[in-house]
């Protein structure tokens, strides 16, 4: 049955030709499909103005996010007096506090995501590519962590250890890489069997060699997806912890300690809760519209 | 079955002491006791607490004391709430979180399932977009940014219900922290349902089912239904975890006096047999879920029981 | 000779995210009472769309105009529920995946007597006792034992024995078998077009053949439509094509067969 056979051939030149792809790499085919996805491009702009805000808006204010003000208390916001968006309990002007807090939040965020995705790609190419016993062990572990109330684990680290915001980084990474983890092994056992990896071996390259060259660099699209998911993530992790006045610190501040405060003050200042709670919740949204956005440019099998 | 659940077990009894182990290793690690902060004591009063606490005893011997009185359901004294034990505390608040904890998983399991089925079936109509539109905001804003905004408007607003204190279970008195606990679960599962009917609905045995005639709704209930629902099956344990650290900051949040209420009161005075026991509690119930989870997925799908 | 299946203009379009896909181009053919048509072709020249769309089986981006009448009802007609009602009970369809075509959770006497309790209100003790009796019309070895097991616990060509048995169940007159044996092993293949012949010559019950290998529609067809890229290239009685194909696309896929086959 020869025909089968043909068949099959007829069937690719057909797919290729409908396919009409003409030798577009599958990034700038990414970009193109992320770029017509609307809510990914919406989330994008909307992400950066808060970063160039954050980053620049308070040089250009005429207030500092820890100078208080005993004559401007629980201000309502005003366009006149230049607390636009009114005062604190302390009078300090929350558009600055609300900047500040956003660098903080934003770096907590990005540092402990790398964290934890140093530690999960390490773990989790180590364990699908030795495989065997090892990656047993290895992945039996990480069903175990996974069964742990692991926010409980970064509280009980706080206390013990202090409210130290370094430690919050680290703490915060340290329990965030299981998934990172599965991924990683997962797709590196896919990976392994593929005919360049064992063309590289065969050329006598040492495993580290082989991790660190052609399998890492090829779980690039899984990773970046799952950092832009795993970003809001810590940003709501570190919001929690500092609400209940375990993160950080006076006079230093963060989205969480500010929406803290803001609903212990609602009563009497509205504006303490809605604006933090706005730039939160707007930045949490781009994130994950970009978060999606990506993944199904990356991974188009939805068409 | 037995199988399924013994080898279940097997894994589980290990996690557990592992948590405990885990627990208090870093009680012992901990920068000062909990009784550095007071004025110093007399050479014998502080002997009689040590003693009192376990504290003079080497520390592998503190750790099987430690052990066997947690199996024997004892978590030791309180080191803040000095009259109270940490059992007495625990029970106190468990009635508030588990009515609490309870009814959010239902409302999230009933509503999430329903709506994410709805919106599978209606794909790319107008009530499937509102279902995922609401269900972003419940995904993109916190609970700690919901709740105090919901008690800000139906509470002090409108008047309409108590934004704080449990009023002996008070249905309304309930309705906000249910609302604001549950609605971000709401929101994932009913994404995850979403996503799964329209993938069962697209498989090849619904056609099959399509092809012997059958009315639509015989081929939702009978045919989608029982797959579909498995993703969610697998989440259950999950969420549970984040309604359990969610109950934290929504007991906070509304003045309840459930266990989460202990816990942050435990947390920031450093009270660490209080917070270990909560700790440890938690951890059982969550692989307590887990093991039922996995009977139930056992349950609704045969294939599971080859494995 | 009376035709079973009228069908006249037939075409289907799908909405896809590049624009319309005309996949069935206007194609017009009947299917007389009792035989087999075989209707051939590569994988996406509109075959499978064809009777999907006749059935009512399309996935929601797709439409179809055109008109087929089966036993005089137009099947693309306004009436979805008597067409419904059709679908099930006088025409019984067989995918071509055996493995996931049938529902995961359910015991497969479940599955099959389901569509005779919902078109025909049979009882359950009745309708069990029919699909047994199918199951050895099928040759299924064990039956009892098949009965209460679950898909996963069957070989897939005991699979699509079942498929076959619940296609059967309502007494269909029109069987729609779509690649029944692509992803079945030879001998297999062999059996299950056996049970083909035997449904045509002792059930008078009419076949369309759905397959892109053209030996297998050489095994039961009486005639041979052959389709390519959504158009119907041509067609004839099963000698006429074989031996005599008009068209260079018939040729060559005739050529596609080795010698000896012939």
């Amino acid at each position: 049955m020869n025909f089968d056979l043909l068949d099959r051939e007829r069937k690719e030149k057909i797919l290729k030709s409908a396919l009409s792809v003409r030798g577009r790499s599958l990034w700038s085919d990414a970009r193109r499909r992320l770029f017509k996805n609307k809510a990914a491009v919406t989330g994008l702009i909307i992400l950066s103005i808060i970063l160039l805000f954050s980053l620049f808006g308070p040089l250009f204010l005429q207030y500092k996010f820890d100078q208080t003000n005993w004559d401007t208390i629980y201000q309502a916001p005003n366009l006149q007096n230049g607390h636009y968006f009114g005062t604190d309990g302390n009078g300090r002007d929350l558009l600055v506090r609300i900047l500040y807090g956003g660098r903080l939040s934003l770096t907590i965020g990005v540092i402990a995501t790398l964290v934890s995705v140093f530690i999960g790609v390490t773990y989790g190419t180590i364990s699908g590519y030795l495989g065997g016993k090892i990656d047993i062990v290895m992945m039996r572990i990480v069903e175990i962590l996974y069964a742990m109330p692991y926010l409980i684990f970064v509280i009980i680290l706080m206390v013990v250890f202090g409210r130290n915001i370094y430690l919050l980084f680290i703490a915060i990474g340290a329990v965030e890489w299981l998934t990172m983890a599965r991924i990683v092994r997962g797709q590196t056992i896919s990976l392994k069997e593929k005919e360049f990896i064992e063309t590289s071996k065969a050329l006598g390259q040492s495993t580290f060699l082989i991790i660190v060259k052609h399998i890492i660099p090829n779980l690039a699209g899984p990773i970046i997806v799952y950092i832009t998911l795993m970003v809001p993530a810590v940003i709501i992790l570190e919001s929690f912890l500092s609400f209940l006045g375990l993160g950080v610190q006076e006079p230093l501040t963060s989205w969480g300690v500010l929406i803290s405060e803001g609903s212990r003050d609602m009563e009497t200042a509205w504006w303490l809760l809605i604006f933090p709670g706005t730039f939160m919740v707007l930045t949490l949204a781009s994130l994950n519209f970009i978060g999606d956005g990506l993944r199904d440019a990356l991974d188009p099998k939805e068409y | 079955m037995i199988k399924l659940i013994i080898k279940r077990l097997l894994v589980a009894i290990p996690t557990l002491i592992v948590i405990i182990a885990f627990v208090f290793i870093l009680m012992r690690l901990a920068p000062g006791g909990p009784f550095t902060n007071e004025r110093a004591l007399p050479p014998e009063i502080e002997k009689n607490i040590q003693a009192a606490y376990n504290l003079d005893k080497s520390i592998p011997e503190q750790f099987l004391i430690y052990v066997s009185n947690i199996t024997k359901g004892d978590f030791g004294p309180s080191f803040k709430y000095k009259d109270f034990t940490v059992n007495e505390l625990i029970l106190s608040g468990f009635p508030v979180s588990l009515t609490l904890g309870l009814s959010s998983i239902i409302v999230a399991l009933f509503l999430g399932v329903f709506l994410g089925t709805v919106a599978g079936i209606k794909r790319n109509t107008y009530f499937d977009h509102i279902i995922m539109s609401v269900s972003l905001i419940g995904i993109c804003v916190p609970s700690f940014v919901l709740a105090p905004i919901l008690s800000l408007f139906f509470g002090l607003y409108l008047g309409l219900l108590p934004i704080s204190g449990w009023n002996n279970g008070n249905i309304l008195n309930l309705i906000l922290p249910i609302t604001a606990l549950s609605l971000p679960q709401i929101a994932v599962i009913s994404r995850m349902m979403r996503a799964s009917t329209i993938e069962t609905l697209n498989s090849n045995f619904i056609k099959t089912a399509r092809s012997k005639g059958l009315s639509q709704k015989i081929i939702i209930r009978k045919h989608v239904l029982r797959e579909s629902i498995l993703p969610i099956i697998d989440y259950l344990a999950p969420a549970s975890a984040g309604l359990m650290t969610g109950s934290i900051i929504i007991e906070q949040i509304f003045g309840l006096p459930g266990i989460g209420r202990y816990f942050v009161v435990g947390a920031l005075q450093r009270d660490y047999t209080l917070v270990s026991g909560v700790m440890i509690l938690y951890a059982t119930l969550l692989i307590i879920l887990i093991l039922f989870s996995d009977i139930l997925r056992a349950f609704l799908d045969p294939r599971v029981k080859l494995k | 000779m009376n035709e079973i299946l009228k069908v006249t203009n037939l075409s289907v379009r799908f909405d896809t995210p590049e624009g319309l896909f005309s996949a069935v181009k206007n194609i017009s053919f009947d299917i007389n009472e009792g035989k087999c048509l075989g209707i051939v072709g590569e994988s996406g020249s509109g075959k499978t769309q064809t009777f999907f769309s006749i059935t009512g089986l399309l996935s929601n981006n797709g439409a179809c105009d055109g008109s087929a009448l089966f036993k005089g009802i137009n099947l693309l007609g306004k009436d979805s529920k008597k067409i419904s009602k059709l679908r099930g009970k006088e025409i019984g369809f067989i995918f071509q995946d055996p493995m996931t075509s049938l529902t995961p959770h359910m015991k497969i006497g479940n599955q099959m007597i389901e569509a005779l309790i919902y078109h025909e209100k049979t009882g359950k003790r009745e309708a069990l006792k029919k699909a047994k009796d199918i199951l050895s019309i099928v040759r299924m070895p064990r039956i009892e034992n098949i009965m209460q097991k679950y898909p996963h616990e069957l070989s897939g060509g005991m699979k699509q024995r079942v498929m076959i048995g619940i296609s059967l169940m309502c007494n269909p007159s029109l069987i729609i078998a779509d690649e029944p044996t692509t992803a079945l092993d030879v001998t297999t293949q062999k059996d299950i077009l056996n049970i083909f012949n035997e449904l045509k010559l002792n059930k008078n019950i009419t076949i369309a053949l759905i397959s892109h290998d053209i030996g297998v529609i050489a095994e039961v067809s009486d005639d041979i439509m052959v389709m390519n890229e959504g158009k119907l290239i041509e067609k004839g009685s099963c000698n006429q094509i074989l031996k005599e194909p008009k068209k260079e696309y018939t040729k060559h896929l005739l050529s596609c067969i080795p010698e000896w086959l012939n």
